[in-house]
């Protein structure tokens, strides 16, 4: 009977424990799961200030005049740059 | 002696069991009242204590030009807030705090002390990087004061095209311009969290189940382009420089599709920082101002009539010398002009040969040019505040309206109406209403970059035939600029064609036409053959010198841009060809 009982009581104690080590582990992934949500954010943050930076400091009003000086040179819209010497694809 | 001690012992044991009987019976009923009959209420107390619903702020959408160039944009900043419940010493709190962020730490003390009941006290708002790490640097009691995140507007284009992008208030509602137009597409909708608290306060979890997102908002793409944008904006600068009038304008428009590629007004203002700015400066004058249109208006008439067989091509009328007695009125050209054909009426802009066409047209037929070319309505533009412009009714029209109108005198149009009919000329006749904005940018990604279904859906009327609209723009207007009051206008690898426009404005103290006032404009596209693009320059009361004609006060500057226009366009430079008999 001792032994029944003592059975019984650690096959308790196991579950429970089980029970909490599940627990604590999906504490910890769902800990993770916001501390990305977070840095997500930050980085989300950091992308539209650079790319707000990036914007303000290539402006045409800032480049403009470099650009009609010859300071600058821009290749037109979505055409690749070729290399010098290599031959343009011909058309099909 | 026994019998009587038990007794009292019966009756002490019998009191305490009925003080516990009853004690045991309100217990009853308290724990049947809690957990029975204000269950509910007290699990909602229960509820509203451990549980925390936060409003998730909505990213408002950012704003392009055609290009994908940033013209709108917003970042994330903190604000500072007190707790002046909390703050023991509000005048030490003001003292650290109000220089840090130039604050008036006196007024701040005093803000803080007439709120020393609340718990939440904005002290500044949207705070710049600097400011935010210097106050961390405090390291004050963090029950005292916190920071909550705000959006901020940014214009990283700064003052370019401030009059069509509006701007953003401090709590976030559009302003004027596309921002407050297409507020509810820009603005997008906030979210929900649900956060678990303990008995302090703090945070313990967040209830993912019950999660609603911020649905962000939606990036608009405009159909200005800013690098045109720029050079009208810096031409209107030098016009405001050289002639100091009260109010200039310039607008681009691409004849064929109807974009808008620039729109400037002059005085503007910096969106980014929208203090101290004049009360003018708020005006989009391109499409919140009203002018008599002037001699602009006489090529309308010109190809209304031609197309309706009034009078023809090759026709000539005597102009009288330069003056022509109309009723009452005696009507003069500035200079005495004799027999000049159609083409010379325009190139010259000679009042009488006009006021000579408007005799033959009548007053029925033009009004109805002026109705057919959208004057008296408004253009359909994407913007608030858009003015219809004015054209009386028919019936309020008289023999002395059949000279005023012919010259572009009697009604008033905005500089968006004026350059939306001449895109109508260039266009083959067909009238189109004026785009500005494209569509959202996930939408025209998914319909291969072109116009989404957002984009306003355009009205096409056709106003004259391609035959007579074609003729006027490559024969009369082309004139103007050839050997006509446009000649500044003129440029070497283009061929222009344009009208000048002098209106005279209206004295109220004399209840005349002033002969100091003048609204100057000039209209003119190019190629002549194939019009690529269409601008049109308007000064308002230019103080400067005494020349003040739209030929010599606006052509130009409206010239320049367009050269600038063209060669931004790539539209292939070829040097103007000669004029033929058939384009005079």
């Amino acid at each position: 009977m001792y032994f029944r009982f003592g059975s019984a009581l650690v096959l308790v104690v196991l579950i429970s424990l089980a029970g909490i080590a599940l627990e604590k582990r999906n504490l910890d992934l769902r800990r993770s799961v916001t501390r990305q949500r977070f840095r997500r954010d930050v980085l989300h943050d950091t992308h539209i200030r650079m790319r707000l930076e990036t914007q303000r400091l290539g402006a045409p009003a800032q480049t403009i005049d470099a650009l009609e000086s010859g300071e600058l040179h821009v290749e037109p819209h979505g055409k690749p740059m070729l290399k010098r010497g290599a031959r343009k694809p011909r058309a099909r | 002696m026994n019998h009587s001690l038990n007794r009292e012992t019966d009756w002490r044991a019998r009191a305490v069991v009925a003080v516990l009987a009853v004690i045991a019976v309100a217990l009853g009923v308290r724990l049947v009242q809690l957990q029975w009959f204000e269950r509910l209420a007290f699990s909602d107390r229960a509820n509203r204590q451990r549980t925390f619903v936060e409003s998730v702020a909505a990213r408002p959408g950012d704003i392009v030009d055609r290009n994908g160039r940033l013209l709108a944009t917003t970042i994330s900043v903190r604000s500072l807030y007190a707790n002046p419940a909390q703050i023991v010493d509000a005048a030490k709190f003001a003292s650290d705090v109000a220089p840090l962020l130039k604050l008036d730490a006196d007024r701040l003390a005093e803000r803080l002390k007439q709120n020393r009941k609340k718990q939440f006290l904005w002290v500044k708002r949207r705070l710049t990087e600097k400011q935010t790490a210097k106050i961390r640097a405090l390291e004050m009691p963090g029950e005292i004061w916190g920071f909550r995140r705000e959006f901020l507007r940014r214009y990283p284009q700064g003052e370019l095209a401030g009059h069509i992008l509006g701007l953003r208030s401090i709590d976030g509602e559009g302003r004027g311009g596309v921002e407050q137009k297409l507020d509810d597409v820009l603005r997008g909708r906030n979210g929900e969290r649900v956060l678990i608290r303990d008995a302090r306060g703090r945070v313990i979890d967040v209830e993912t189940e019950s999660d609603r997102p911020a649905e962000h908002g939606r990036t608009v793409v405009l159909s200005l382009d800013a690098i045109i944008q720029l050079y009208t904006e810096r031409e209107l600068d030098r016009v405001m420089e050289e002639w100091r009038p009260s109010s200039a304008c310039a607008i681009v428009v691409d004849p064929v599709t109807g974009d808008v590629l620039a729109m400037a007004s002059r005085p503007a203002f910096d969106p980014n920082n929208p203090v101290n700015v004049l009360p003018a400066a708020w005006k989009n004058t391109a499409i919140a101002s009203m002018y008599e249109p002037g001699s602009t208006f006489k090529p309308f008439v010109v190809a209304w009539a031609v197309d309706r067989g009034i009078i023809t091509r090759d026709e000539s009328f005597n102009c009288e010398r330069g003056a022509y007695r109309m009723g009452r009125r005696i009507l003069h050209d500035h200079h005495p002009y004799g027999q000049l054909s159609v083409t010379d009426i325009i190139v010259k802009s000679s009042n009488i040969g006009m006021a000579k066409i408007g005799e033959r047209m009548t007053n029925r037929s033009l009004y109805e040019a002026a109705v057919t070319f959208g004057f008296g309505r408004r253009t359909g533009t994407e913007l608030p505040g858009e003015l219809s412009g004015l054209v009386r009714r028919l019936s309020k029209w008289d023999r002395y309206s059949t000279g005023s109108i012919p010259m572009g005198q009697e009604l008033a149009v905005t500089p968006l109406q004026l350059i939306t009919a001449h895109a109508a000329l260039a266009n083959g006749g067909k009238l189109l209403s004026p785009r500005l904005v494209l569509g959202d940018m996930e939408a025209m990604e998914e319909f291969g970059r072109r116009p989404s279904p957002m984009a306003a859906s355009q009205v096409v009327t056709q106003t004259v035939g391609a035959e007579a609209a074609a003729w006027v723009v490559s024969g009369p207007m082309r004139g103007v600029v050839d050997r006509g009051t446009g000649k500044k206008a003129q440029l070497p690898e283009f061929t222009v064609f344009g009208k000048s426009g002098t209106a005279q404005k209206h004295d109220p103290a004399t209840g005349k036409y002033s002969t100091k006032r003048h609204v100057c404009s000039f209209v003119c596209g190019a190629p002549a053959d194939n019009p690529r693009a269409l601008v049109l320059v308007l000064v308002d009361e230019p103080t400067v010198g005494t020349s003040h004609y739209g030929g010599t006060v606006a052509a130009p500057a409206a010239s320049r841009i367009l050269q600038k226009t063209l060669l931004h366009l790539r539209v292939p430079a070829g040097p103007p060809e000669p004029r033929t008999a058939s384009g005079r």
